[in-house]
């Protein structure tokens, strides 16, 4: 092997050339006539009946139907039922169904499919998360267990006629039905695709899979024979992009529409003129909570958990440290949903919480506080921690790993974690039963491990209310008394804000994942674009 | 060969260290309210609910006949999975090693040669710039060119997998430490060569500087390098986690992470057993190259 120096020199030269970027331009191969978005993760799975993350619900909601929607008032609306009843027991609900809904394969949809789609759920062999969803229905049990061959609850009344029978009255029944695993997806379809059906979707919605590369982009192309009037756009493109400041890079270069926007970018959205007229913004269904287990010592005590709740200046950190980009809460469930007012919201008095801490003789209190290692949550932990030193309470805060962390806050072993709660249908019980009823301690939801037998009763008598304002009254009774017990500091319902292009025109911010079916958004081509 | 048994050590290795970490697959598939019969159904269906041994032994079943399984939480096939990313990968790999060895050697060896002349300005200017691309964290150094090349000079796209306008940032920004590390290792080779009799020897002779550069030295000073960018090639192979995350390439790194964060151990084991096999791969690959460059070191591949 001889070595001649001129032609090494004339390889390096070579290479450095070809490393040398090329100069073109980002005039970025954009499908013409689709609105980008952003999704922060790849959806897992966009079969409906295994759907338990936001991003796979965006999605399916544009792919599918069920038999009634969200409107935008967070009322129930028709989907693919045109009406409803329900019988005065509240037992019996019957659906009657619109005729010429198709499937993408064109086939229509019978009443049967619901049947099916229903059951598909509460079927062990599906692995769904979901079966919660349908489990107050008559013979979901026996179904569940392996000891019934159909569920009796679910009767197909001709092609056109739905019915549900519940074991007892069940007022959030119908809210839950807007959800992913009450979509109907076509049998023959499922059964063809097997496992891969979570990759080829087939449902009734406004739009159709037209290519998914996973990890990186999926696109959703118009269905031109939607029953609910066409989209105006002709199809729907999200980028999959983990990164927030590289999606803030792409929407600025004007190659994603619409983003929803990071908190490390808001401040910068907002104080540009240029920007700030296309932030759009919508009070959320959530609550942000700092839970204290309350099932062991210190804080099995109410009072403490309340001279802790007395101790931090929510309303200020909310302004500062947060920006105000929520609302203060007054309990766990969200002003939206909240038909009625609290009498005593908590509020900031040090002086009182040290009063109470010394007088049970708790003064160097250690606690310890789990956190999951994101920027924003150990940064507040850290300001939490000071308002606490200073009433006598010292918190030692761990940092964990997410799945590490939402293991160990499950297993009860914190003191004090921050957790939030985003709301799956729009009613109150959905902030209080999974959270506070002492079925659900641990993974159902309750991780505070919160046991108040009358709070238990009163949510299940909200439950079976057929009456709305006798809803509405037991739900505050039951949401009066967990603020008086104060499992969680409830800090603050935070606010969702979208911003878009200049040329996108009818773009909503919706506080529920299923309420967006990509009909309104409109792509205005008069509008100079870069 | 040896790599079955390292094969098996190390899929051993690796599930004893999966078992060992706090944390459920289980929790991410059933979303925030789960009911505790759920949960012990899925891992019946899942096969978590075994012990470790039973859980082992279905997993080299399944992987003697040459399937990986599937993802817990996407339900597609890992194997399919992987192949589809590793391309990616290697495409990225394989530019930013484009980078960094010409650059990497070029600047230590310039930094070693004029270490010896009488301006050391050269030399100072690259001691400087290498320090500098070793110390910047990647997550800093990506985002300053993003920044720059993307959004100010709107020269290439900021995220994407795709052709070379996409790959230039990335492969950039994985290129910075490595040429750095590689201009050091080159310089203190070279420094070490220049001092060795035959170079003295050869000088003597009266060859030019630049042909006992080029021929004494630089040849001598290969086999060093050639380490330094098999460990680094191997490693990049493996992914680029940060790199990968905030360039939106879709490769392995950012695969694994993934799994690991949402403890889908078939993705996991799968990536493990891939970047095992990349290692031995490149390993050998440096061990032949070895060969070529210094006739002395004897691949061992025929006994007797």
């Amino acid at each position: 092997m001889s070595f001649d120096p001129a032609k090494t020199i004339g390889g390096i030269l070579l290479v450095l050339a070809l490393a040398v970027p090329p100069l073109s331009c980002t005039s970025s191969n954009r499908l013409e006539g689709y609105v980008y978005y952003r999704l922060n993760a790849s959806p897992s799975t966009l079969d409906p009946a295994l759907i338990a993350d936001v991003s796979s619900a965006t999605i399916a909601a544009k792919l599918y139907n069920g038999l009634v929607r969200l409107d935008d008032g967070l009322g129930i609306a028709p989907d693919i039922a045109r009406k409803w009843s329900i019988s005065e027991d509240g037992l019996r609900y019957t659906f009657l169904l619109r005729r010429g809904v198709r499937f993408t394969n064109g086939r229509e949809v019978k009443a049967s499919d619901f049947k099916y789609s229903f059951e598909r759920v509460l079927d062990p062999s599906t692995r769904s998360p979901n079966t919660w969803v349908f489990d107050k229905v008559e013979g979901a049990g026996e179904f569940l267990k392996g000891r019934a061959g159909e569920v009796r609850g679910f009767k197909a009344k001709g092609d056109y006629v739905f019915e549900i029978t519940l074991k007892r009255p069940f007022s959030p029944f119908l809210s839950m039905l807007t959800m992913p695993p009450a979509y109907v997806v076509p049998r023959e379809e499922v059964e063809k695709q097997g496992a891969d059906f979570s990759s080829r979707p087939s449902g009734t919605g406004p739009f159709t899979l037209k290519e998914w590369l996973p990890d990186r982009e999926l696109l959703l192309a118009r269905r031109h024979d939607y029953f609910g009037g066409r989209s105006m756009v002709k199809g729907i493109a999200y980028r999959i992009i983990a990164e927030d400041l590289t999606a803030v890079t792409e929407f600025m270069l004007g190659n994603l529409d619409v983003i929803a926007l990071p908190a490390t970018a808001y401040a910068r959205f907002k104080n540009d003129e240029k920007w700030s007229r296309y932030i759009l913004s919508r009070e959320g269904l959530n609550t942000y909570y700092l839970g204290m287990n309350s099932s062991r010592p210190p804080f099995d005590d109410p009072e403490l958990r309340r001279a802790v709740s007395y101790a931090i200046d929510r309303e200020k950190i909310l302004n500062t440290f947060y920006e105000g980009r929520g609302r203060l809460a007054e309990g766990p469930v969200p002003h939206l949903l909240r038909r009625w007012k609290t009498g005593r919201p908590i509020e900031y008095a040090p002086e009182r919480a040290r009063r109470m801490i010394r007088k049970k003789g708790l003064e160097d209190l250690e606690v310890d506080m789990y956190v999951s290692a994101d920027r924003e949550v150990v940064d507040l932990a850290e300001i939490i921690q000071a308002y606490l030193a200073r009433v006598g309470i010292n918190v030692n805060i761990r940092q964990l790993e997410w799945s590490a962390y939402k293991d160990a806050v499950n297993k009860g072993e914190p003191d004090m974690f921050w957790l939030s709660w985003w709301a799956d249908y729009p009613d109150p019980e959905n902030f209080l039963f999974p959270l506070f009823h002492s079925r659900n301690l641990g993974p159902g939801g309750n991780r505070v491990r919160y046991v108040n037998r009358e709070v238990d009763s009163l949510i299940e008598k909200g439950q079976y209310a057929v009456d709305e304002e006798e809803r509405d009254y037991f739900y505050q009774k039951a949401e009066e008394i967990i603020i008086e017990d104060s499992p969680w500091v409830f800090f603050w319902h935070k606010t969702d804000y979208v911003i878009t292009q200049p040329w996108i025109k009818g773009c909503r911010v919706y506080p529920v994942y299923s309420m967006d079916k990509g009909t309104d958004i409109m792509i205005d081509s008069s509008a100079v674009r870069r | 060969m040896l790599l079955v048994p390292l094969m098996f050590a190390v899929t051993l290795f690796a599930f004893f260290l999966l078992k060992a970490l706090p944390g459920d697959p289980v929790l991410g598939l059933v979303g925030e309210r789960a009911d505790p019969e759920t949960m012990e159904s899925m891992r019946r269906e899942l096969g978590t609910d075994k012990g470790f041994v039973g859980q082992y032994a279905g997993y080299l079943k399944l992987l003697l006949k040459g399937d990986l399984g599937r993802s817990y939480y996407t339900n597609r096939d890992v194997l399919a999975d992987i192949s589809r990313k590793f391309p990616n990968t290697m495409l990225l790999a394989f530019a930013a090693m484009l980078v960094t060895v010409p650059l990497g050697t070029g600047l230590g060896f310039l930094s070693a040669v004029s270490a010896g002349g009488r301006s050391r300005f050269l030399e100072r200017l690259i001691d400087t710039l290498s320090i500098s691309g070793l110390s910047i964290p990647v997550f800093w150094s990506a985002i300053i060119i993003m920044m720059l090349f993307s959004l100010k000079l709107k020269l290439l796209p900021p995220s994407g997998t795709g052709g070379i306008r996409f790959l230039v940032l990335p492969a950039a920004v994985l290129a910075i430490p490595a040429a750095a590390t590689l201009a050091r290792v080159t310089k203190t080779t070279v420094l070490e060569i220049l001092r060795m009799p035959y170079v003295t020897t050869a000088r003597s002779k009266g060859l030019s500087a630049l042909r006992v550069q080029l021929v004494h030295v630089l040849r001598n000073a290969v086999i060093p390098i050639v380490t330094i960018i098999g460990l680094d090639f191997g490693s990049y192979l493996n992914g680029a986690v940060v790199t990968e995350t905030i360039f939106g390439w879709d490769g392995i790194g950012k695969f694994t992470m993934e799994g690991i964060i949402k403890r889908d151990y078939p993705v996991i084991m799968g990536c493990i057993i891939t970047g095992t096999l990349v290692f031995v791969v490149v390993n050998l690959i440096t061990d032949v190259i070895y060969h070529y460059l210094d006739p002395r070191i004897r691949l061992n591949v025929k006994k007797g």
